[in-house]
């Protein structure tokens, strides 16, 4: 491939941006507006003040021509993600379940139609910073414990298992390396030891 | 990061030199210990690199025989002395002066001699150490004059550059 050695194996933070932005969306349309035929998700027909879900980057498009406001997803606000933080601090060893493009929604709705949030943006900044952080720290620490067969990452979302996947992959892959020069030479139970260990 | 016929980093680990001991008098290879012309007497000791040792101790010298052309004795990368030393602090090794590419020799030396002591040893010690630099790259405005980022091996390079692209690509992107 002629793609840069970085761009093969691994997205880059914006192409998974790029993908969030397909996520639907509920808005508060201002004005009507005839169904749009896309290749993708289609837009139904908006009438003013009726809910509607449309994929997050129409919504913001609409949103900078003050057609419509954009209603905050459910978990986009200052009590969901402080009973959040402090579920990550509860449980040290475990992931709160955040939606799997938290990073990237909010990101988009705080640049972009921060008005139609309900708690202040400074705020949700800062909270959301928190929460990516002790989740940083979470899950370099438990970068200690790779082995050469298989990892579990649940509750991390697309944008943070990108970040750590180059490290994780090479390292795995060099663990798996060194491992194999041992198993060949064992016969084939020996695999289901190494199996049961982990 | 296979191992690849083009992979010059597979290359030259393959040229690295290990200890050997000749089995038998070879007519006309005096050369190799700076003896042109002269044969190489029965038990001389020789460095020979990774690529020629490695052939010439698999092969058995008569199909019946279970002699082969050398016998490879304990490489210094592996000896005690340095096995000890990564035992006692993995991150403190400083693996570039002992060989650039140290996880690539081990692994053929594992590939000949199937030693699981010493398999575990050297991943012990990559797990450790990659924690080491996975903070590293994380905190690259930390001090960079840090000692341990110059004893990284080739493959730990790699590594370290990976990770920190990876971390500042995200920086960026949150930013932006």
């Amino acid at each position: 491939m002629s793609l840069p050695s970085h761009l093969q194996n691994n997205l880059t933070p914006s192409e998974i941006n790029f993908m969030a932005e397909n996520e639907l969306i509920t808005i508060l349309p201002r004005y009507s507006m005839n169904k749009i035929e896309l290749i993708g998700t289609k837009v139904p027909a908006l009438r003013a003040m009726r809910r509607e879900e449309i994929p997050l980057w129409i919504a913001v498009v609409l949103k900078s021509q003050d057609k419509c406001s954009i209603v905050p997803p459910s978990w986009l606000n200052l009590t969901y993600l402080k009973e959040k933080y402090d579920e990550e601090i509860r449980k040290p060893l475990r992931f709160s379940d955040l939606p799997p493009n938290w990073l990237e929604v909010s990101k988009i709705l705080l640049a972009k139609a921060s008005d139609d949030l309900a708690d202040p943006t400074h705020q949700l900044r800062s909270i959301l910073q928190d929460l990516r952080e002790i989740r940083l720290v979470k899950s370099r620490k438990g970068l200690r414990e790779l082995n050469e067969s298989n990892i579990q990452l649940n509750g991390l979302s697309l944008l943070e298992i990108n970040e750590l996947r180059p490290f994780v992959l090479t390292v795995m892959n060099k663990l798996r390396l060194l491992h194999d020069t041992i198993a060949k030479k064992d016969s084939g139970d020996a695999d289901n030891v190494s199996d049961d260990e982990y | 990061m296979t191992s690849n016929y083009y992979d010059l980093d597979d290359i030259l680990a393959d040229g690295e030199k290990v200890p050997s001991r000749f089995n038998m008098t070879v007519p006309g290879l005096g050369y190799l210990e700076g003896n042109p012309g002269k044969a190489v007497q029965k038990g001389t000791q020789l460095e020979l690199p990774m690529w020629l040792a490695e052939v010439l101790a698999i092969c058995a010298i008569l199909e019946d025989s279970q002699e082969s052309f050398i016998d490879l004795s304990e490489p210094e990368f592996i000896s005690s002395r340095v096995l000890n030393a990564i035992k006692t602090n993995p991150r403190t090794v400083d693996l570039r002066k002992l060989l650039r590419n140290y996880y690539k020799l081990v692994e053929k030396w594992g590939t000949f001699f199937n030693e699981p002591s010493l398999i575990e040893i050297i991943m012990t010690m990559l797990k450790e150490r990659a924690f080491e630099i996975n903070n590293f790259a994380s905190n690259t405005n930390k001090l960079m004059n840090n000692d341990f980022t110059y004893t990284l091996d080739e493959f730990e390079r790699i590594l370290f550059r990976m990770t920190s692209d990876s971390n500042k690509q995200m920086r960026n992107w949150l930013k932006e």
